[in-house]
């Protein structure tokens, strides 16, 4: 023992003397012969070296040189080997090679020479230290006077040789499997050199260039290396059985290194094929009656348990977990299949460790998304814990994880902060888990747990009110599964789509991946659709329900029935009545026949056609106040329906009388209960109607019945359904307002009191007429000469539209003047702007009784700010809309507001914002930049900044896309506005100096421009 | 006509444009082509039928009340005419000069009754189908026939009143649930029905049924000349008397469920069509000697409200004039619908068949009278 050290010693310090001797060769060279004849005769040391092959390249009196070197023996050479690579021989050499040589001499290598004497003492070295000296070679890049290119690609050159194409990680494996064998290594040495060389081998895509050889790029690196792991070493373990613990440890490490540098996917890419290629043919070899004990006996399975084994990062394992999972969803493996490959890799895992348990029933269930086919593998795997064929499913220990799971989930998604701030997808993920272990529940199960039908009865309800479709949505499949959980026979359907379907889409068609950005106003008309259907849909729902079971038991009573029927039955009751009838048609028969016998003019009596409809005796209504009394009698719901048709048609003719029952006609139109009156099915028509005659009272007569309307929306007697219709139908005509065309004759100023003093006499025509018109002159009556009256006659210049063809001319008094003032007036609305939008500002704060648009009745308050941004922007370019914009702008700043827990508001808010920097003209924001108005740059740099808040924290995913055009629109604005700005500061500057001060005040920021104003 | 495709319904081959309220009742010369109307700003109308124009207008009633019935028969003479105003009235006009307005009437009758019961006067079986005015329209279809002015063909009928006459009317009393007959020579009232000042009777009382909404006098085959009136009520039953016996009906039924409007006894007198307030017309068949009333149809109506009922005379077929605007044809002896007539765009008050079967007039609150030619006989 103390031999061996001893020579090792002195093998060791002779080598170092001769690199000693190599490096200051090298150091001295002039010419690159002398470079390749210093590195040969230590190559020669150490490998076993064909000089000849070098002979070609070199000139000749170097090559004699070099042939004459003698090879040590392969005892002395293997020797050398070990003392060289093990020492400090090796890194030294190294330094010299990777910096020196390569960036001086290396490009002057011929290829022969640089394979057998400069690669070689990388590729066939001790991969393992190579590796640690060549790794961090990568980073070196401030070494001066040297080519730093060159040594980087001759180093990636390295590595690419010895890991990828030598083989070299499965190299570094098995050498680890051998280290452990003989125990010659402490265990935790060993430990750290895996985990060590794990971590370099892996930070190689990292640390190589951008330019670097593609195959070091992280992704077909990690493929490589994970494939050599995989191949290699899954051979070596099936001839050795055990004591494979350091290779482990090294799969492992580099597994887990792989997943924490983000390539998960990568690794799991080629895992599961194998992994699942494995599970199958365990599965074909037991004929479908898989046991777990089959399973672990199986050899290959051991590869497999073993290496989960030794992966102990937490993270790591989440993360091939989480892979594990979608790439079995991305190759389409069955359930079975799917559940042995989770129970393979995690089942021993799951029992021992918290922190799996807490991946798979935590995490994967309430914080990940997965497609509903991975969420039944984790609940089936993780919580059921038995294969999914088998049939017995209520063992109670199965039972309890499972009431378990069911309890949290339930708590979690009963909480109406869940709905306010966590993704879509993310709700229906746990919705869908919910519901999938629902239906693996029964009632007594159910029973057993303390809140879940609480929880789940709370959760439902408040969903069904949201304004989202989908959350709609969830709360009834939700409720199905519950209530076949309940009874199975006894289905509960909130939701009409649903009606005829089996099972229930968990996916919620979300998976379907949504294209294309629809424009803010357009998302918000969406809702407002939505939020339409869902009132009505909601009120006709239980209805409906009950009549769908009405009829399903008619028919089965039918199907019963007709069976009995058909039976004779003796002693059949025969019911006088009948008889009498038939004697009676018979007496019929005798009479028609006689009648026809004696007279054939009967035939004649050929029936019309007797189709009959009562459109025409539909009552019409030709006054607004029978309409109104119509409307209030509430038992007739047949002349509600007729008030309600005609309604429109003569709020539309704006009779005289309409100003003075404006009033009435709005509160009988809002407290009309549409649902009550109308037939099922065409409630939705009656609400359009409905809807229709109050845009139209609106338009035509605005200031009256907004007065009115803005009084109800924050009346107690209405309820939110009320407060939203008057807030739609306020929209609408604000709309309607906007995109009015009226013909109006413009106003004639024509003069009110006539000057009897004109410079003519009197009896002559006045000289009112167009301009360019001749003087009156007297008509000479050609006939007789006595006449009572003179005639006159003057020129008239022709109409520009007149052309002089013929003689015909037309006149009239009052023909020409109405076309010319024609006035086409475009926008009626920023006239009203104020009524509509102050009134409705003042109280959304307020909160009485009934009343309560910040926490409550949210879905009222976006309704309001929705219609505010409308009325913002019928209002755009006017100057109202700069007026009506900074209160409209405090009122969104307003905490509570912008702040809003429910994404529906802050959709609204985002919506109104991008309205006002719509409808504020550039002009008028320069002119308040230049003027200080504090007050309205104030608004416009919160937009900014709160958009800009917006855009970086929120979970919902239409605020977000808001937020980011709402930036987009500001920066238009304040773009339009500097330019304004420019404008007006060249004319403004010329007259007054003191304006500048001011401008100080307010700013201004253009983003992607330093310029501030 | 006898195609597969159904045809639509006609629409009127005339509309009489002119009253300037509701018209209320219209009824036929018995012979020649003319028809007269009231409306209910009590204005009477003669028309021509055949040039569709208006001959003469008078307010024979006061413009306050109206006129609720006009009626003719060849029983009163031909050139006479009965009005009817809610004023409590019941005048006999004389026809002659073709003049009202200038003209007082031959005799003026104060019910003293303030109601909507339109009055009756007799009918008669017809026995005689042959057309009365025929040469008045086309001269060809009066080749063969025995010619003859209209007068002359009338001149028969008046022969024939006898035992009391048949110039009677049939009125409801100042006692609304009375109603009395009038006799249009003397201007006196005959008989009450129910009477409840003869001793022996034990007060039978029809007051318990309300007010008389419509009533038919006629003269049945078998009743040797006496009257026979078929009343109906308020309550929708129907009391058939005898004049002979004024205490106590014949027979009393009730097939309607709401007070009967209208009556009307066929061409034979041996059944009749009436309409309600409901939503029935009940076809039925009178027995005289028997005296029982049977229903032979009932029809049942999708709105209901029937104001007026007519059969044609020849009895092929009724027609009714409905509260939902229509006038619906029926066959009359199945009870099968033939046609649905939709012209009057308000309430039809009456409809009725001139002589020759050819013509049917109906009247409704649209100030319209609608002229339709229907299954020519």
């Amino acid at each position: 023992m103390e031999e061996d050290t001893k020579i090792r010693r002195e093998t060791e310090s002779r080598l170092l003397e001769k690199v000693g001797e190599v490096i200051t060769a090298i150091q001295a060279a002039k010419h690159v012969d002398q470079v390749i004849r210093a590195l040969h005769s230590l190559a020669v040391l150490l490998f076993p070296l064909d000089s000849s092959l070098l002979s070609g390249s070199i000139d000749q009196p170097y090559r004699d040189q070099v042939l004459s070197v003698k090879a040590p023996s392969e005892k002395e050479r293997s020797d050398s080997f070990q003392a060289f690579y093990q020492g400090a021989a090796f890194p030294a050499l190294a330094r010299v090679l990777l910096f020196d040589v390569a960036s001086n001499w290396l490009a002057c290598f011929p290829f022969s020479a640089q394979k057998h004497v400069y690669d070689v003492f990388f590729v066939n070295g001790v991969v393992n230290e190579v590796i640690q000296v060549l790794v961090p070679g990568l980073q070196q890049n401030r070494i001066s006077g040297l080519n730093i290119d060159a040594v980087q690609a001759n180093i990636e050159r390295l590595l690419v040789l010895c890991l990828l194409e030598n083989n070299g990680v499965c190299q570094m494996a098995r050498k680890f499997g051998y280290l452990c064998k003989p125990r010659c290594v402490s265990d935790k040495k060993l430990r750290e050199d895996v985990s060590r060389v794990a971590q370099i081998v892996t930070s190689v895509p990292d640390k190589a260039r951008l330019t670097a050889t593609p195959s070091l790029s992280s992704h077909s690196f990690f493929k490589q290396i994970i494939l050599q792991l995989l191949s290699g070493v899954e051979a070596v373990t099936m001839s050795t059985k055990n004591e494979m613990d350091g290779t482990f440890l090294f799969i492992g490490e580099t597994f887990s290194r792989i997943c924490r540098r983000g390539s998960s996917d990568v690794l799991l890419r080629e895992v599961t094929p194998q992994i699942l290629r494995h599970v199958q043919s365990c599965l074909l070899s037991s004929n479908g009656r898989v046991s777990t004990d089959l399973i672990e006996s199986n050899p290959g399975s051991q590869f497999w348990l073993k290496l989960m084994e030794v992966i102990v990062d937490s993270y790591a394992m989440e993360r091939i977990s989480e892979q594990l999972l979608n790439q079995l969803v991305a190759v389409d493996a069955s359930d079975v299949e799917a559940y042995w490959t989770l129970w393979l890799l995690f089942n021993r895992l799951l029992k021992h460790q918290t922190s799996i348990r807490s991946i798979f029933l935590d995490k994967f269930l309430l914080w990940k998304v997965f497609p509903v086919s991975c969420l039944r593998w984790i609940l089936q795997f993780a919580v059921l814990e038995c294969p999914p064929t088998t049939n017995v499913q209520t063992e109670s220990h199965v039972t309890d994880s499972l009431l378990d799971t069911v309890q949290r989930l339930a708590a979690v998604w009963s909480k109406r902060e869940f709905v306010q701030s966590v993704s879509v997808e993310q709700q229906a993920y746990v919705t869908a888990g919910i519901g999938l272990c629902l239906e693996k529940m029964c009632k007594e199960e159910l029973d057993k747990t303390k809140d879940v039908m609480h929880s789940i009865l709370q959760g439902v309800s408040f969903r069904l009110e949201s304004p989202a479709y989908l959350v709609r949505k969830m709360a009834s499949s939700i409720a199905l599964a519950f209530s076949k959980v309940i009874d199975p026979k006894n289905p509960l359907f909130l939701d009409e789509d649903s009606c005829n379907e089996e099972n229930i889409d968990w996916e919620f068609g979300l998976t379907a991946p949504k294209k294309g950005t629809l424009s803010i106003s357009n998302r918000m008309e969406k809702h407002t659709d939505e939020l339409k259907t869902s009132i009505t849909s909601e009120l006709a729902k239980n209805s409906k329900y009950e009549t769908n079971n009405m009829v399903n038991d008619n028919e089965k009573c039918k199907s019963k029935k007709l069976s009995v029927f058909e039976l004779v039955d003796p002693d059949e009751i025969i019911d006088p009545a009948m008889l009498t009838c038939e004697s009676v048609s018979d007496d019929n028969g005798e009479d028609n026949t006689s009648e026809n016998s004696d007279s054939s003019s009967d035939s004649s009596l050929q029936p019309y056609d007797l189709t009959d409809d009562d459109m025409d005796l539909r009552r019409n209504f030709s006054q607004l106040v029978d309409v109104i009394g119509a409307m209030r009698k509430s038992d007739d719901a047949d002349g509600v329906e007729k008030a309600l048709d005609v309604a429109e048609s003569l709020i539309r003719a704006s009779p005289d009388e309409l100003t003075h029952v404006t009033s009435d006609l709005v509160r009988t139109l809002v407290q009309i209960r549409c649902s009550d009156l109308a037939a099922e099915g065409e409630e939705e028509s009656a609400e359009e109607k409905r809807q229709g005659a109050l845009v139209a009272l609106i338009v035509t007569c605005p200031f009256q019945s907004l007065d009115t309307l803005n009084k109800l929306l924050y009346s107690a007697n209405v309820d939110v359904s009320q407060r939203i219709m008057i807030l739609d139908v306020m929209t609408e005509a604000a709309q309607e307002l906007a995109h009015t065309k009226t013909m109006k004759p413009k106003h004639q100023t024509g003069v009110l009191i006539s000057t009897i003093s004109e410079p003519q006499p009197w009896f002559l025509p006045s000289n009112a007429g167009p301009p360019g018109a001749g003087s009156w002159k007297e008509i000479s009556g050609s006939g007789t000469p006595l006449k009572w009256s003179k005639s006159y006659e003057r020129e008239l210049p022709l109409k520009p539209s007149q052309i002089k063809i013929g003689k015909t001319r037309r006149w009239s008094l009052r023909s020409q003047n109405t076309q010319s003032h024609i006035n086409w007036s475009q926008n009626k609305f920023p006239v009203y702007a104020a009524a509509f939008m102050l009134p409705a500002m003042q109280g959304f704060d307020k909160k009485r009784h009934g009343v309560d648009l910040l926490d409550r009745d949210f879905i009222v308050l976006g309704k309001l700010i929705y219609m505010l941004g409308v009325c913002m922007k019928c209002a755009s370019m006017h100057p109202e809309a700069s007026t009506l914009a900074p209160p409209l702008l405090d009122m969104l700043r307003v905490r509570e507001i912008c702040h809003h827990k429910e994404a529906y508001v802050r959709r609204a808010v985002l919506f109104a914002a991008s309205c006002v920097l719509l409808a504020l003209h550039p002009s008028y924001v320069a002119s308040a930049l230049i003027e200080g108005n504090v007050e309205i740059s104030k608004g416009l740099e919160w937009i900014r900044l709160w958009s800009l808040e917006v855009a970086d924290s929120e979970t919902d995913r239409e605020c977000y896309t808001m937020a980011m055009s709402c930036l987009q629109l500001h920066a238009e604005m304040a773009l339009q506005a500097s330019r304004a700005l420019e404008s007006a500061e060249s004319t403004s500057s010329a007259k007054s100096v003191g304006l500048k001060s001011s401008l100080s005040r307010a700013t201004i920021k253009i983003p992607y421009s330093n310029v501030q104003y | 006509m006898m195609s597969k495709a159904k045809r639509p319904p006609p629409d009127p081959v005339a509309v009489l444009r002119g009253h300037r309220a509701s018209v209320t009742d219209a009824s036929f010369h018995p012979s020649k082509p003319i028809l007269f109307s009231g409306s209910s700003d009590g204005e009477l109308r003669i028309w021509d039928v055949i040039q569709h124009r208006t001959v003469s207008s008078a307010w024979v009633h006061s413009a306050a009340h109206g006129i609720i019935a006009v009626a003719t028969s060849p029983l009163i003479g031909t050139n006479k005419l009965i009005s009817q105003g809610k004023d409590g009235t019941v005048k006999y006009w004389d026809i002659e000069e073709g003049d009202l307005s200038r003209s007082l009437p031959l005799l003026t009758i104060k019910t003293n009754a303030y109601h909507f019961c339109k009055l009756s006067l007799v009918k008669e079986p017809v026995t005689n189908l042959e057309p009365t005015y025929r040469e008045a329209e086309t001269l060809d279809d009066a080749g063969g026939r025995a010619a003859g002015t209209p007068e002359e063909f009338s001149k028969p009928y008046e022969g024939e009143t006898h035992l009391g006459g048949s110039s009677y009317v049939a009125v409801v009393g100042e006692e609304s649930s009375v109603v009395e007959i009038w006799d249009l020579k003397t201007g006196e009232r005959v008989v009450q029905l129910p009477q409840n000042s003869f001793a022996d009777n034990p007060s039978f009382s029809s007051k318990e049924r309300g007010m008389c909404m419509a009533v038919q006098a006629f003269l049945p085959s078998g009743s040797e000349g006496f009257l026979n009136i078929l009343a109906g009520y308020e309550d929708g039953s129907m009391l058939w008397w005898d004049i002979r016996n004024p205490g106590l009906p014949i027979t009393s039924m009730k097939f309607h469920s709401e007070p009967v409007l209208s009556l009307c006894i066929d061409g034979s007198c041996n059944g009749g069509i009436s309409g309600a307030a409901d939503n029935k017309i009940v076809i039925y068949n009178l027995d005289h000697p028997v005296g029982s009333c049977v229903v032979k149809n009932e029809i049942v109506l999708e709105r209901p409200g029937i104001s007026g009922t007519s059969v044609r005379p020849d009895c092929k077929i009724a027609a009714t004039a409905g509260w939902d605007h229509r006038v619906r044809i029926y066959n009359y002896r199945k009870g099968s619908p033939l046609a649905i007539l939709k012209y009057h765009h308000a309430t039809c008050n009456s409809v009725s068949y001139s002589t020759d079967c050819k013509l049917m007039a109906s009247t409704s609150e649209d100030a319209t009278i609608a002229l339709w030619e229907l299954y020519p006989p």
